[in-house]
């Protein structure tokens, strides 16, 4: 009897042990984007897709998009399937952001009206895929939501650069969306040191 | 007669139904229109940021008019080509002891304007082209007629100088008329220095068309407004001859003005007058006109906002403006000068005349309805040969408007229809009309292929005319016209 519990005790302890050093195995996704017929390699959207039998909570905090100068600030944004993003009005001319589809599905179209300067309208993402951000008034405007399904997700800057920060061990398909490239899918495994993974999207 | 109807139908269909081809090609296949013009270059905004089909203004569009081709609050924030300083700000502190600071555009403002249209015209009766026949030969159809070349340039000179130029420089070709515009320079709220409300006074000077209800020179219909072209001749002995018409640009000083950017506008501008030929006289002509907007939208906040807030975008106000006018001017005759005089003894006659009238104006979302209504009168004489005098006699008058109506059936597709009518006594005397009262209805499309190229179309079922001189024998007929055709800018 005495034996058993310390048996059943040292499994116990070693499955905990081995879960927290699971959790510890957790690295950065790092890399270059490197762009075929493209006028640049910023404001691509690199992000790790569905990982099966895994649900990620949606953040209580909201992500802003801007309308400012006629522009979407930022242009691209990413965020996790579930998150509200707040669209505000800096410009002192009325806007209005609608999409006329998520990944092609028209059924998903929505339109948020118009508001002026200084107030925003919320909206909840609960599909994934990409949005088309436009203004109805003013049809150079032009933005992307990409809703995502894991929360590992980053923009490249100006040179293509990306780092995705703390992604558990394990591996994963990597997807980059461009405006004007093709969907880019590559396979990546992450170590406890992180992994590099350079991706090329062509026109 | 019957047969020959048949067959002018049957391709007048073929036409159309060619149209609606090359239409339904040009919106899959045409490439993205990147081209724009000078102010949407200046902001890097489409064309329909101020226009709900082009050239026709929107409420921001005339806002951004209004504010002298700025747009109307923070202005600076939104260009996206810095203009020249032609001295800092600072400067303004030390005028008059330095020239006071402008600016130029940072780059030339100039904009290209080409419209080429397919006409198809009614069969004209043998007996109306034969070598005496009163009306020259018409053909069926015609490519590219008219056929224009337009250069445009506008922008402002810092905050409260503007300009304005187009020219149609096509001065050759089939259908081109040549020649400038517009071309005016205008000073926005010169009623600060008198403590005015802001834009209460405003004032430009140069040729251009006068404060009219609705503009001709820059209407989204391929045809004029009749009772615009309008021009008073005299019949059965009257000397009256006036060439003016309201829709001809003018050269004149305008002051006008919209005090706090508000719904009320007015203007009053001394004119040249004698817009074919150079005035041979002194006096000038007058026009003046004043109009309200009464704003329907019920939401206090987008009522004063400069578009209403719609459900899926920013929209025009729902809102009625009525407006009237008034001309007069003086047309003298036989003045002397190098001219052919029609009355000899060296004698002048002057004819005062004035046009009067009254606009309305409705819009509601996706719908427009327009309406005009003018009088004109001109004094007319009779003139003896033998005791070489003038004596007053029945006034040469005319009336006359339109209606017409919009249709949004799409952004990029409208609807429209005009009915134009001219009652004038002495067309009918003079055996131009077949009644004292012209009509014409006009039912028409507008295609915005691109936010910068459009294709219209217009089909005007004219007023009968006649063939031989009225007598009781005297047939008529109706030169129908389908016009359709391109439109772009760039």
């Amino acid at each position: 009897m005495k034996s058993t519990n310390l048996t059943t005790k040292a499994i116990f302890l070693s499955v905990t042990v081995l879960l927290a050093a699971g959790s510890s195995f957790a690295g950065d996704i790092k890399g270059k984007v490197s762009v075929q017929g493209l006028k640049s390699a910023a404001n691509i959207a690199v992000y790790v897709d569905t990982i099966p039998d895994k649900k990620f909570d949606a953040p209580s905090q909201h992500v802003v998009v801007d309308q400012k100068k006629m522009e979407f600030i930022p242009r691209v944004v990413v965020v996790l399937q579930g998150t509200t993003v707040d669209f505000t009005n800096s410009d002192p001319v009325g806007h209005n952001v609608y999409w006329p589809s998520i990944s092609g599905n028209k059924k998903l179209t929505h339109n948020l009206g118009t508001w002026p300067k200084g107030e925003k309208k919320s909206f909840q993402f609960n599909d994934p895929g990409v949005a088309s951000l436009l203004c109805n008034v003013h049809p150079e405007m032009s933005g992307y939501i990409i809703v995502a399904t894991t929360p590992y997700f980053a923009i490249t800057d100006k040179d293509g650069n990306y780092e995705i920060k703390n992604v558990p061990a394990g591996k994963y398909t990597l997807k980059a969306w461009s405006e004007d490239g093709k969907p880019v899918t590559q396979a990546v495994e992450v170590s406890a040191s992180g992994a590099t993974a350079d991706l090329t999207v062509k026109k | 007669m019957n047969r020959s109807r048949n067959f002018t139908l049957k391709k007048a269909l073929v036409v159309v139904l060619l149209g609606v081809l090359a239409v339904l090609t040009l919106l899959v296949v045409a490439p993205d229109g990147k081209a724009i013009p000078a102010f949407s270059r200046k902001y890097g905004t489409s064309c329909t940021t101020c226009h709900s089909n082009y050239p026709e203004l929107n409420d921001f569009g005339e806002a951004f008019k209004k504010n002298g081709f700025k747009f109307p609050k923070d202005d600076e924030t939104f260009v996206k080509q810095d203009p020249v300083m032609l001295g800092s700000k600072a400067q303004k502190e030390a005028f008059p002891e330095a020239v006071y600071p402008g600016q130029i555009p940072g780059t030339i403002p100039i904009s290209f304007r080409y419209s080429g249209f397919f006409n198809w015209n009614a069969h004209q009766p043998t007996a109306a082209v034969q070598p005496n026949g009163p009306y020259p030969f018409v053909a069926r159809t015609d490519l590219f007629a008219p056929n224009t070349f337009t250069i445009i340039s506008a922008g402002s000179f810092g905050d409260n100088l503007s300009f304005w130029i187009d020219d149609d420089i096509s001065t050759g070709g089939s259908g081109a008329a040549g020649g400038l515009g517009d071309g005016y320079l205008k000073y926005n709220d010169l009623g600060r220095f008198f403590h005015l409300p802001t834009n209460a006074l405003n004032v430009r000077f140069g040729q251009f068309e006068l404060d009219l209800p609705f503009t001709q020179a820059r209407t989204i219909y391929l045809s004029d407004f009749d009772i615009y072209d309008q021009v008073s001749v005299a019949a059965n002995g009257g000397t009256t001859n006036n060439p003016f018409s309201l829709g001809a640009p003018q050269r004149a000083i305008e002051f006008g003005g919209y005090p706090n950017n508000g719904n009320f506008a007015w203007s009053v501008a001394i004119v040249n007058g004698a817009n074919d030929s150079p005035a041979l006289r002194g006096q000038k002509d007058v026009y003046a006109r004043v109009s309200y907007k009464f704003n329907l939208e019920r939401d206090p906040e987008s009522r004063h906002a400069i578009q209403a807030a719609g459900p899926t975008g920013p929209r025009d106000h729902t809102s009625i403006r009525v407006g009237g006018f008034y001309y007069y001017g003086t047309n003298v005759q036989n003045n002397g000068s190098t001219i052919p005089v029609p009355f000899p003894g060296g004698l002048s006659v002057k004819e005062p005349f004035y046009r009067v009238g009254g606009d309305l104006r409705f819009k509601y979302r996706k719908l427009e309805l327009l309406g005009l209504g003018m009088v004109g009168h001109d004094s007319n004489h009779a003139f003896d040969t033998e005791a070489l005098t003038f004596t007053g006699i029945h006034p040469v008058t005319f009336t006359g408007g339109f209606v017409a109506g919009n249709y949004w059936f799409y952004p990029w597709l409208i609807g429209t229809m005009r009915y134009d009518f001219v009652n004038s006594p002495s067309d009918f005397q003079n055996g131009i009309s077949e009644h004292r009262t012209r009509n014409r209805v006009s039912p028409g499309f507008q295609i915005l292929v691109r936010a910068n190229v459009k294709i219209a179309g217009e089909y005007q079922y004219h007023w009968a005319q006649p063939v031989t001189p009225l007598d009781p024998a005297t047939t008529f007929f109706r030169p129908h016209t389908f016009v359709t055709g391109i439109d772009y800018s760039f």
